[in-house]
C-alpha cells in the first residue's frame, strides 16, 4: 500500500465513526495530500491539503461554502476526545497542559477550548472544542541537498537552520538525525541525541520514536531543551545533539556547554532570513560569538523545504564547489 | 410415613429459605467491602499510576471478589470493544449486565452510576475527589448494611426454622 495512504489510515482509525466515514470517501488524490484535519465544535469539517483548504460535505465532496460542510457536533467532540485519551483524560494531564497530544504514528493533535488556570499557570484544557489533526509525513532524503556542507575533516559542523514556520525545519532536522545516525557518503555513522521538547522530531509515543530517526539515536522526549541538552551530554555521550526551536536565554548557555564539550550541535530557530535571525537578542548573540559554523535558510518558495541558502560561520554564502574544495 | 417425609421437606425448605435470606445480608456487606476496595484501588491507579481506565479496570477486576470484579472486567471490555461509545454508557452497560449476580442494592447502584458520568473525563485531582466522594457514600451504606446484617441475619434464620415448624404443626 502507498505510504502516504498509511499515514491517513492511522489517523482515520482514531476518529469517531461519523467523521471517519465522511473522510474515507474523499478522493484518493486528496487523501494522499491531506496535511491537516480541522474539527471545531458546531463548525464544518475542514481539511488542508497541498496549498489549499476546503470544507467537506456529508457526501465527501470538497466545497468552499461553509454552509454545505459536514458539521462537527459536541457529541462528536466528546467521542473524539474519549478515543484519543482512551477514556482516560487524567492520563493526559501533561499533554493538556502543553495543548497537544501525540498519537500512534507520530501525528499531532492540537487542542483548544476552555483553559483552566492554577496560580497563573495553565493547568489544562477542560472543554476541548477545537482539534487540529496534523498528519505527520516523513520526507526521507531532504537532508541530501545540505549534507555535503555540514562536514569538515570528518566532524559534523555546528549548524543553525533558520526558517519561517511550516517550511520544513523539523523535517530537515529529522532527516539529518537519520542520515548522521545511519552514516552517509560524507561521514561514518555517529551517536546522535535528540532533545525533543515538543515531540515533533521523533514523534515519540510512550517514549518510543514513531519515526525512523536512525539506529544510533537516543531521544529525550518532552524535555525542556536546555535541561535536556545538559542531561544528554552528561549521560549519553553523544557526538551530535539535535534540538529544535531554540530562542530562550538558557538555551544559549546549553549550546555553548555542548560546543565546549566537543559535541556538535544542530538546531533550528524561527526567522525569515539570516539578517533577521541576527537581530533577535539571544540568537544574534550566539551568531556574533561564532557558535555556529553553518547556517541553512529555508523557505517555501519552491514548496516546503526549499533551501534558500547555506552560509558559513562568517555569514558568507557557500557554493557546492567551495565545500568540495575545502574538504 | 408419607406425611412425616412431607413435614421434613417443608421444614427443610423453610429453613433453607430463611437461611438464604439471612445470607444475602451477609453477602451484601461483604460485596460492599469488595466494592470499597475496588474503588480505592481505582483511585491509586488513576492518581498515582495514571493508568488508562481500561487497563485499571482489568487489574482491579482480577483482584477483587468475583461478583464485583465481573463488573469491572465487563466495563473494560466495553471500553475496548465499543470505540466511539461514551465512558458513561460503557460503565452503565457493564453494571446492568452483572448487577443481578450481586447482593447489592439500588442505592449502591446509584452511587456507581453517578460515578460513571465523571470517570476518566477530568484531571487526576478531580477524579480523586469524585472517587473519594463515592467511597464515603459507600462506606455509610456499608455501615448500614452491617447493622442490618447484625439485626436481620439471625432473625431470618430462626424465622425460617420456626416458620417451618409452625407449618408442620398446622399440618398435623
Amino acid at each position: 500500500m502507498d505510504k502516504e495512504v498509511v499515514c491517513v489510515k492511522e489517523i482515520l482509525a482514531i476518529l469517531p465513526a461519523p467523521v471517519r466515514s465522511v473522510l474515507s470517501i474523499l478522493p484518493e488524490a486528496v487523501l494522499e495530500s491531506i496535511e491537516e484535519v480541522r474539527l471545531r465544535q458546531n463548525q464544518p469539517l475542514e481539511i488542508r491539503y497541498g496549498q489549499q483548504a476546503s470544507y467537506v460535505t456529508p457526501k465527501g465532496q470538497l466545497t468552499a461554502n461553509s454552509r454545505q460542510g459536514w458539521i462537527f457536533t459536541e457529541e462528536h467532540a466528546v467521542k473524539l476526545l474519549n478515543q484519543i485519551s482512551q477514556h482516560s483524560l487524567y492520563a493526559l494531564e501533561e499533554e493538556l497542559k502543553r495543548g497537544y497530544i501525540t498519537v500512534v504514528g507520530g501525528h499531532r493533535i492540537g487542542l483548544a477550548g476552555k483553559v483552566v488556570l492554577e496560580r497563573g499557570e495553565v493547568k489544562g484544557i477542560r472543554e476541548v472544542t477545537s482539534f487540529n489533526i496534523r498528519i505527520a509525513r516523513e520526507k526521507r532524503g531532504v537532508a541530501q541537498k545540505v549534507l555535503p556542507f555540514l562536514f569538515e575533516r570528518g566532524k559534523v559542523l555546528n549548524t543553525l537552520i533558520i526558517s519561517p514556520p511550516q517550511c520544513g525545519k523539523t523535517t530537515l532536522l529529522r532527516d539529518l538525525a537519520r542520515s548522521i545516525s545511519y552514516g552517509n557518503q560524507h561521514a561514518s555513522s555517529r551517536k546522535v541525541s535528540i532533545v525533543d521538547e515538543r515531540s515533533e522530531i521523533a514523534g515519540c509515543l510512550n517514549g518510543v520514536p514513531q519515526r525512523d530517526v536512525g539506529p544510533r539515536t537516543d531521544v529525550l522526549d518532552a524535555c525542556p531543551k536546555a535541561l535536556g541538552m545538559m542531561m544528554m551530554i552528561r549521560s549519553m555521550s553523544p557526538e551530535v545533539v539535535i534540538v529544535d526551536e531554540i530562542g530562550r536565554a538558557e538555551d544559549s548557555e546549553a549550546i555553548w556547554e555542548a560546543i565546549h564539550a566537543g559535541v556538535s550541535v544542530i538546531c533550528s530557530a524561527h526567522g525569515f532570513d539570516l539578517a533577521e535571525a541576527v537581530r533577535r537578542p539571544m540568537l544574534g548573540k550566539l551568531i556574533q560569538q561564532g557558535a555556529f559554523e553553518r547556517y541553512i535558510v529555508l523557505s517555501r518558495s519552491g514548496g516546503a523545504g526549499t533551501v534558500e541558502g547555506i552560509y558559513d560561520g562568517a555569514l558568507h554564502p557557500l557554493k557546492r564547489e567551495e565545500v568540495a574544495w575545502s574538504s | 410415613m408419607v406425611k412425616l417425609i412431607g413435614a421434613a421437606l417443608v421444614l427443610f425448605s423453610a429453613t433453607m429459605t430463611g437461611w438464604h435470606i439471612g445470607k444475602s445480608y451477609a453477602n451484601r456487606s461483604a460485596q460492599l467491602r469488595a466494592l470499597l476496595l475496588a474503588l480505592q484501588m481505582l483511585e491509586t491507579e488513576i492518581v498515582y499510576g495514571s493508568t488508562p481506565l481500561h487497563r485499571a479496570f482489568v487489574k482491579i477486576g482480577h483482584r477483587v471478589a468475583p461478583e464485583v470484579g465481573r463488573i469491572f472486567l465487563a466495563a473494560s471490555e466495553q471500553l475496548v470493544r465499543h470505540e466511539g461509545q461514551t465512558t458513561q454508557v460503557c460503565w452503565q452497560t457493564a453494571i446492568e449486565q452483572h448487577w443481578a449476580d450481586t447482593a447489592l442494592c439500588k442505592q449502591e447502584q446509584d452511587v456507581l452510576l453517578h460515578l460513571g458520568y465523571v470517570l476518566g473525563s477530568s484531571d487526576r485531582e478531580d477524579q480523586q475527589k469524585h472517587l473519594k466522594l463515592a467511597v464515603t457514600h459507600l462506606r455509610t451504606l456499608e455501615e448500614e448494611a452491617r447493622l442490618e446484617q447484625y439485626k436481620y441475619e439471625k432473625m431470618y434464620r430462626t424465622l425460617g426454622v420456626l416458620g417451618g415448624l409452625l407449618l408442620v404443626i398446622l399440618m398435623f
